[in-house]
């Protein structure tokens, strides 16, 4: 008897756990709700009780900022330099022959494909009329990289050889990973004022992190036969690392180089909303401000373009490479030589080669015709998603049912009825055996009804810590309760709310979507072959491109922002959850067909559950990808705090740009945890 | 080499001077605060087995135990044992490529514990040289590159050192493939890269951690002789560590087999294969045919006077060897020592029982 006391405890035990985490956390909830009348700060955090954390980030960070902001002057000052001689060789060197230099280098690292994507991609930028502009953009990136190659080669090395600083240089790289794009700006923007050396410095560093972690990774993953060879041939520490083990790690450092590039870019293009730099990025917000979608269609395809030609060039420097004749390369440059002595005179005048101007006309005409056309029904889809879900979800449904909208209004009667349902249905639930299924089925109705963005703060808390607990025991309890009271208390909690309910819905409908069609994808191998090079696509974008068409037919608001959220976002998603099944091992799959599993069956029952933690590493993936999107859609209307770090560089409010940027992250990295847990779990459960 | 191995038995065991390779109580042990653990057991006094046992209670890793052996110079020295017991980690010790717990390890009568860090380079450079399982090639230098990188690191001038890469190079037998890339060569031809790298710095201790295993058993018998070829010549010391008791037999001067991080037995070929000390040792050489490796000296009986004549016979020579020879007859057969002197003789029974005992 006793022995199968001791072999059921576990079990139970573990089951009441999550169940009483749910059911605090509802009673949480209910006992907010009830008293809301007499003490409604159980409700709304007063303000009174938050800290001015923003003020004092603000005061103490300006303080700091203006010590060493001489110091950066100089260093400003100095990057001056090398920026202008780059803006000034790309933009005086005659463009034949900057393309056939180009598609020569495309040649010599990946041939004919890559050198016919050099010329293509450039000679569209030509035509676009965007050449100076892109010229422009690119010396920033050609000045930033270097200096963020250093800094990560730097970072990363660093970390390998003194093992003590590695966990916490790990640490830090993990944040400035979730620490929003713009809320770098920030500080920088009072460092050095405005100009284009703000989004050069920004750009460098939110490049080295890819680079530090691949060399980390990189150096690591040396064999240590190859290290100990190293060590064997009488080798010094310093000529075993840069003449062995890092050239041994290079396809990873490549890699690395390849990330970095393209981070660099992503984020020039960013700083582009400092002005003051007549590049590309700057063309893009401009003519979107303006309406003019077929300029910022054009000038996002230049975008784009870089975007490719850069991210296949430096791909094929981590691939095995074969070597290609260097002749047709001299060629090649010959005839760019050639092409710029005959032309000498025009070169200089790229706006003549603007052939696809006309384009910008075709694409506006196109889209107004289209809009024209099926503008109601464009209205009717964002309408009905805005009235019907996003609003629900955002304000609840006792403030989102409207006459107008939805025919009739939710008066307290309705709410009564509501969660007199909701409690028969829990109590039939948790009578059936799954109280935390029951408990959890109550914890929705209260976000129904309330809201997220007015959801009870101590339901709040208690809740995400329930999560923590779940899913990685009292330690991840603490950590998220804490983080979360940091927000809590800094007076940005309102505006984190609505982060959270934009992001979760978004990465709500990813995850359905996205995971339908890695589902998808990896049972049809056509499919994949569909789904696969536009969600390479996706993913070579930066982030700002996607503004564009969602601004071009839905125009200004949240419906589009989270449109571009999901476009961004859902890619991830799709990615793991195909790689999870599709990877499930055949003995397995077999194991099952021999029981007499149908297919779907081993789906469900085999293959689904084998892939669980990769498809939720796809979903922590997609949650930070939607992170870093919210910030950036805050440029197309989105209220939370992604508005407040925006309006804070507007305003060079340092202090409220930080604690923002902080409170996201900090969302970020909460919800990075919470699902790293729930993965290991399945990891462990499954004896991976 | 074999005839003067199987004489090296007579060797002296305890340490000395003239020593290639000395160890005297090593340890290594694995684990947050070995040193300090195993410090406080040693303190003890207890002997190694309770000692390891104590650690291992405390979640400590103690892969080599208390190992003292010793090398003469020109000496070809096998570790044997099962995979897990400690010979990788028994050879890093020694060349120092994982700092040994407690213990003492002397080359050519240097210790090298105490070297300092530069002392412990020029040693690399000059004197040892390791040959890898797994090859350790490194994968962005074609061939000669990886030969000649030992002599770039001893600051050898471009040319010398090519000159001295090909040379090797054809001594391993792989002329004509010097531009090749590691990733472009056969498992063979990679581990005979390995060896030329090892041998480029002309060393005088050679360490080779299973340098066959990964290859296939035809390319590692073409290679273990060409090995022997080369240690003729060059008359290193060595210590080459193999799980193969077939290897060993052909290779070794002595034989050092571990178990759990212990050295169990040390001992010439024939040792290991008449005496084991124990049923883990007579495993390993179950499956060797032992009139091979047991020789007449060790079964006859005193000679009786009886008949002179008949094959010749000699002290050294193998019971197979024997046995073919005299087949044939059922008289008692002289055996000679090696200047001829009739020293006893051997009769089928004697070869009968001697070969059930073995088995
Ligand atoms: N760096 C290390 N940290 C912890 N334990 C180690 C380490 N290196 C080796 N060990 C342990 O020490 C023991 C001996 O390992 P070692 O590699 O020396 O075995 P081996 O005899 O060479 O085996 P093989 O024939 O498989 O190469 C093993 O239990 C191994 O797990
Ligand atoms: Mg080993």
């Amino acid at each position: 008897m006793s022995a199968t006391d001791t072999i059921s405890s576990p079990r139970s035990y573990h089951v009441t756990s999550a169940a009483s985490a749910g059911l605090i956390t509802l009673l949480i909830g209910v006992v907010c709700l009830v008293l809301e009348p007499i003490a409604p700060w159980l409700v709304k955090w007063p303000a009174a009780w938050s800290l001015p954390l923003a003020a004092w980030i603000g005061e103490g960070l300006g303080a700091f900022l203006n010590f060493i902001k001489p110091t950066m002057r100089v260093l400003s000052w100095l990057l001056e330099f090398p920026m202008g001689w780059a803006n000034w060789v790309l933009n005086a060197t005659p463009w034949p022959l900057l393309i056939a230099l180009v598609t020569a280098l495309g040649w010599l690292l990946g041939g004919l494909r890559m050198a016919a994507l050099g010329a293509l991609g450039l000679g569209f930028v030509l035509g676009t009329g965007y050449w100076s502009e892109g010229m422009n953009t690119l010396a920033l990136v050609f000045v930033s990289v270097p200096l963020a190659l250093l800094l990560g080669t730097g970072i990363g090395l660093l970390a390998y050889e003194v093992p003590r600083v590695k966990n916490a240089v790990q640490a830090v790289l993990d944040i400035m990973q979730t620490v929003p794009t713009f809320a770098y700006l920030t500080p920088l923007l009072l460092l050095f004022g405005f100009g284009p050396v703000v989004g050069l410095i920004a750009s460098a560093i939110y490049a080295a992190p890819p680079m530090a972690r691949n060399v980390l990774l990189g150096l690591e993953r040396v064999d240590a036969e190859i290290k100990e060879a190293a060590v064997m041939s009488g080798g010094t520490r310093t000529q075993q690392l840069f003449l062995v083990e890092l050239p041994a790690a290079g396809t990873q450092v490549m890699i690395g180089v390849n990330q970095c590039l393209m981070a660099a870019l992503s984020m020039v293009i960013i700083a582009a909303v400092i002005g003051g730099f007549n590049d590309i990025g700057w063309e893009v917000l401009l003519t979107m401000r303006k309406a003019q979608f077929g300029q910022s269609v054009m000038a996002g395809l230049v975008i784009v373009v870089f975007a490719i030609v850069i991210d296949r060039y430096s791909g094929t420097l981590a691939l095995a490479r074969k070597s290609y004749d260097k002749r047709i390369a001299y060629g090649l440059i010959a005839v760019g030589v050639v092409a710029s002595v005959v032309t000498w005179g025009q070169v200089s005048n790229t706006a003549g080669f603007a052939i696809f101007d006309g384009a910008a006309q075709v694409v506006d005409d196109a889209v107004g015709a289209f809009t024209a056309s099926n503008g109601a029904s464009l209205d009717q889809v964002k309408n009905g998603a805005m009235f019907y879900v996003l609003l629900p979800l955002r304000i609840g449904l006792d403030e989102a049912i409207l006459p107008f909208t939805w025919g009739f209004q939710w008066t307290a009667a309705y709410s009564g009825i509501f969660f007199a349902a909701t409690a028969a249905i829990c109590v039939a639930v948790a009578l059936s055996g799954r109280v935390a299924l029951a408990a959890v089925l109550g914890c929705l109705a209260i976000l129904l009804e309330t809201g997220v963005s007015q959801l009870p703060w101590p339901f709040v808390l208690v809740g995400v810590g329930a999560i923590g607990y779940v899913s990685g025991g009292w330690k991840l309890t603490r950590l998220v309760m804490i983080l979360l009271a940091c927000v809590l208390i800094s007076g940005l909690w309102e505006r984190a709310l609505l982060s959270l309910y934009l992001s979760g819905a978004a990465v709500l409908t990813c995850a359905v979507f996205g995971g339908l069609l890695g589902l998808w994808a990896a049972v049809s191998t056509t499919a994949w072959r569909i789904i696969r090079p536009i969600c390479d696509m996706l993913q070579t974008i930066p982030l700002f491109v996607f503004l564009i068409p969602v601004l071009m037919f839905f125009q200004i608001g949240e419906f589009s922002a989270f449109l571009a959220i999901i476009a961004y976002a859902i890619v991830p998603m799709i990615r793991y959850t195909r790689a999870g099944i599709a990877t499930t091992p055949p003995d397995l799959m077999e194991a099952a067909e021999a029981t007499g599993a149908t297919y779907w069956q081993t789906m469900w029952e085999v293959r689904v559950p084998y892939a669980a933690p990769t498809i939720l590493l796809g979903l922590n993936q997609t949650i930070l990808y939607a992170f870093s999107m919210l910030v950036i859609a805050a440029l197309i209307g989105t209220t939370g705090l992604g508005q407040s770090i925006y309006i804070a560089l507007g305003q060079a409010d340092v202090g409220l740009g930080v604690a923002a940027g902080a409170a996201m992250a900090i969302l970020a990295l909460i919800a990075d945890r919470l699902v790293q847990g729930f993965a290991e779990e399945r990891r462990k459960a499954l004896g991976l | 080499m074999k005839a003067f191995g199987n004489q090296s038995s007579t060797l002296p065991s305890t340490s000395s001077v003239a020593d290639a390779i000395a160890t005297s109580g090593l340890w290594q042990v694995f684990g947050a605060g070995a040193q300090e653990a195993l410090a406080e057991q040693l303190k003890t006094g207890a002997a190694s087995g309770d000692v390891a046992s104590a650690l291992q209670d405390r979640g400590l890793i103690p892969a080599v135990q208390d190992a003292t052996f010793n090398v003469a110079p020109g000496e070809l020295f096998v570790i044997m044992g099962l995979s897990g017991s400690g010979k990788s980690t028994l050879v890093r010790c020694i060349s120092r490529l994982v700092e040994p717990t407690a213990g003492e390890v002397m080359i050519g009568g240097e210790n090298i514990l105490t070297a300092s860090k530069k002392r412990m380079i020029e040693m690399r450079r000059n004197t040892l040289g390791m040959v890898f399982q797994h090859f350790g090639l490194f994968p962005h230098m074609s061939v000669i590159d990886n030969v000649a990188f030992p002599l770039k690191m001893n600051g050898v001038k471009p040319a010398a050192r090519k000159a001295r890469a090909a040379e090797v190079i054809s001594m391993v037998g792989l002329e004509g493939r010097e531009d090749a890339f590691p990733r472009e060569l056969s498992g063979g031809q990679r581990q005979r890269v390995g060896i030329a790298r090892s041998l480029a710095g002309n060393c005088d201790v050679w360490f080779l951690d299973e340098p066959f295993s990964a290859l296939d058993p035809l390319i590692r018998r073409q290679l273990q002789d060409e090995f022997l070829n080369i240690q003729e010549k060059l008359k290193t010391s060595i210590v080459f560590i193999t799980h193969d008791i077939a290897e060993a037999l052909k290779l070794a001067d002595r034989i050092a087999i571990m178990r759990d991080g212990r050295i169990v037995q040390i001992g010439t070929p024939t040792e290991i294969v008449l005496n084991p000390v124990d049923d883990y040792v007579r495993e390993f050489s179950r499956d060797i045919p032992k009139g091979r490796h047991m020789t007449l000296a060790e079964v006859m009986e005193p000679f009786d006077g009886a008949d002179a004549t008949g094959p010749t016979l000699s002290t050294a020579m193998s019971l197979e060897a024997a046995l073919a020879d005299c087949a044939m007859t059922l008289d008692p057969v002289a055996v000679r020592d090696g200047d001829g002197k009739v020293v006893g003789q051997v009769r089928p029974e004697i070869f009968a029982k001697a070969l059930a005992r073995a088995e």
